[in-house]
Formats: structure tokens, sequence, C-alpha cells
């Protein structure tokens, strides 16, 4: 089955004005209807706004997914990850968010994780790679986790990561599986 | 989505709530067929790659801007005393880490790898002595020589000699 994106709105954000165009030709080249380059993590969040409020576009979830350079100024993507994640006044706090970056040492990559990102995308990338990971958010989305230090999705990507730890700490009666519906 | 059950009650006895959300990306991307896998069409990626190709063709020419800006910073840190450069070395680095994350995307990864190395040479707790901006041109003028000379991929016999310079020149002024 052939993906078409013509209903998908995405947000595209790098202050590195080449690079964000390149993204930004090469999202409308593989079929995405609308794509809003944005300058740095700021401009995302008035976009992520302004889409959210505009009646015409159906209310929230407006935006289907973010692509952001980490490095940006003045508001970097690990601040506009935390913000669509955790502030209240965030149209998605469920937004897929694929982090774009220089950045590739395991120390960067956690702190990305453990603010809930849901896939990085290294740079130098190909258009291999991107379209990777854009597949990967589509096809194998996680479920999400709320603990009283962290919400985004799984950490764990793989049944078989599952720390024994963990399994001793929390009890099954301090679990709750939420669904769709119930998300008010 | 914001909602009442994004908040975990401290005296509840739930610790982990767990969300299991329909794919709404998927059900858009593949007009409701969810559970077949999809895949980007040949002409799409065919596509992309033809203008992900027509940047790369302008990269040199707007990479340019960049390595004009980094020989600028050096001039302004060499103009200053040497515990007064913090500012021009971090403006460095951060023009560093840009230039190694594009580099590889077109075409040219030796841009990557310069750019790399001078990332680490100019990092938080980099030297700011006459010797170590020496080390700091001689990135620049290898990025810029990669650049006019429009040294692709490896860039072959002139690649490893303009490598082989720059380590050199590290290797002086270390």
């Amino acid at each position: 089955m052939d993906y078409d994106l013509g209903l998908f709105t995405v947000i595209v954000a790098d202050d590195n004005a080449y690079m964000r165009s390149l993204l930004k030709t090469v999202m409308h080249t593989m079929g995405v209807g609308t794509v809003f380059a944005v300058n740095d993590g700021s401009e995302a969040i008035e976009t992520l706004k302004r889409v959210g409020q505009d009646p015409s576009r159906g209310g929230i979830n407006s935006v289907d997914l973010i692509m952001a350079n980490w490095q940006m100024s003045p508001v970097d993507g690990l601040l506009l990850l935390k913000w669509v994640r955790r502030h209240k006044e965030s149209p998605d706090k469920f937004l897929p968010f694929v982090m774009v970056t220089g950045y590739a040492d395991m120390g960067h990559v956690n702190e990305a994780r453990d603010l809930g990102v849901t896939e990085i995308l290294s740079k130098p990338y190909s258009i291999q790679s991107l379209t990777q990971r854009i597949g990967q958010v589509i096809e194998r989305p996680r479920q999400f986790v709320l603990t009283s230090t962290y919400f985004g999705p799984d950490r764990r990507r793989r049944k078989t990561e599952s720390r024994l730890s963990d399994r001793r700490k929390i009890k099954q009666e301090e679990i709750e599986i939420i669904y769709d519906d119930e998300i008010s | 989505m914001t909602t009442k059950s994004l908040d975990l009650d401290p005296k509840g006895k739930i610790k982990v709530r767990y969300f299991r959300l329909r794919n709404r990306l998927k059900e858009k991307a593949s007009s409701g067929q969810v559970r077949e896998p999809g895949k980007f069409t040949m002409k799409a990626l065919e596509e992309a790659m033809a203008e992900l190709e027509k940047f790369a063709e302008d990269y040199p020419d707007w990479v340019q801007g960049q390595v004009r800006e980094l020989y600028d910073e050096l001039r302004k840190a060499r103009e200053k005393e040497e515990n007064r450069r913090a500012s021009e070395l971090k403006r460095i680095n951060d023009i560093a880490h840009d230039m190694r994350g594009q580099g590889g995307t077109f075409g040219y990864p030796l841009v990557t790898t310069v750019a790399d190395s001078l990332y680490k040479f100019t990092g938080a707790r980099a030297h700011s002595g006459e010797s170590h901006l020496e080390i700091v041109k001689s990135h620049i003028d290898t990025m810029n020589a990669v650049i006019k000379e429009r040294v692709e991929g490896d860039g072959g016999i002139l690649g490893r000699e303009l490598l082989t310079a720059l380590e050199r020149a590290i290797e002086k002024f270390s």
C-alpha cells in the first residue's frame, strides 16, 4: 500500500534557512499536503497554537508531525519538545516529534528520549534515513507512558527490553491502561 | 488532548498509566487500510532524491557564507585578549556543529569530518591561546579548500592530502 500524505500537516523547524528549505521541499515532494516551515521553537509553538485554534481545520490535532532541529535559537528543539509534551497550552501532548540533530552521542540521545521524543534523525541524513524515520512514526507508534517522572512514547521499543527491576517495583493494580475513547 | 488523565494523582494507587491510542497517522496515510504495511512510492523517493541533488549543487555557494562567518569570528577573537575570546569561540563551535550536520547530506563528507574536528577543538573547555587559534584557522582553511574546489565524497588523493595537512597543523600547534 502506497502512502498518500495529502492530508498530512507537518511543522519543520530549523534556524538554518538552507536545511529548513531542503526539508520543506522534500516533504512536499513526498506528498505532504501542508508544511509549515518555521525558524525556531517559539515560532513552532505559535504555529501549533494557531493551527489548533483554527476552526476551518476542524479544531485540535491538525498538526500530524513535528520535525525540529535540536540546535536552534532562541528556543531549541529540546525546549520545544518539552513544551509539546508538558505545557498546559499544548494542543496535542501525544504529537509525534522527530528530533533532527548532529548530536549523535548517547548522552544527547538519552536526554531527548527522556523528554519524550518519538524518533531521532541524525545529521548528516539521506533521503533513505529520513523516509525510514517517517515510516517508523507511521507504522510503529508506541504506547504512551505516564509516570511521576516521565511522559512520552514507551522508551522500551521491544517487549524483551522490559526491565526486571521495573517489574518488581510496580504491581499490576498500580497500572492503568487508557484507550482513545477514555480520553476526554 | 489536554486531559486530567495526564496527571497522576499522587495520593492514588496508580503509578503508571499507559495510553493505547488509535494510529491516526496510519489511518490518514492509508485511507483507513491500517493493517496493510505502507511505503513511499518509488516515484516520491526518486523525486525527493532529485530535489536533494539540486540542493547539493547549490550547497558550496551557500555554505561559503558560513565559512566567511568563521573567518570573521576568528579575526574578532584574535583582536581580543586570550581570556576574552569565549563568545567568538562559542560562535565558531555553533557553526561547526551546524556544518558537520550538513556536509554529508549534500555529498561533502569531508566538510562533516573537518567540522566535527573543529567542533571538538572549540568545546567549552577548549584553549583560546594563539597556537590554538592557528588550529582553528587550519580547520577553516581546510573546509574552505574542500568547498572552493568542490571536493566531493572522500576526495581521493586531494582529500587525503587536505586531511594530512590538517593533521600536521594540529600536531604542530598542539
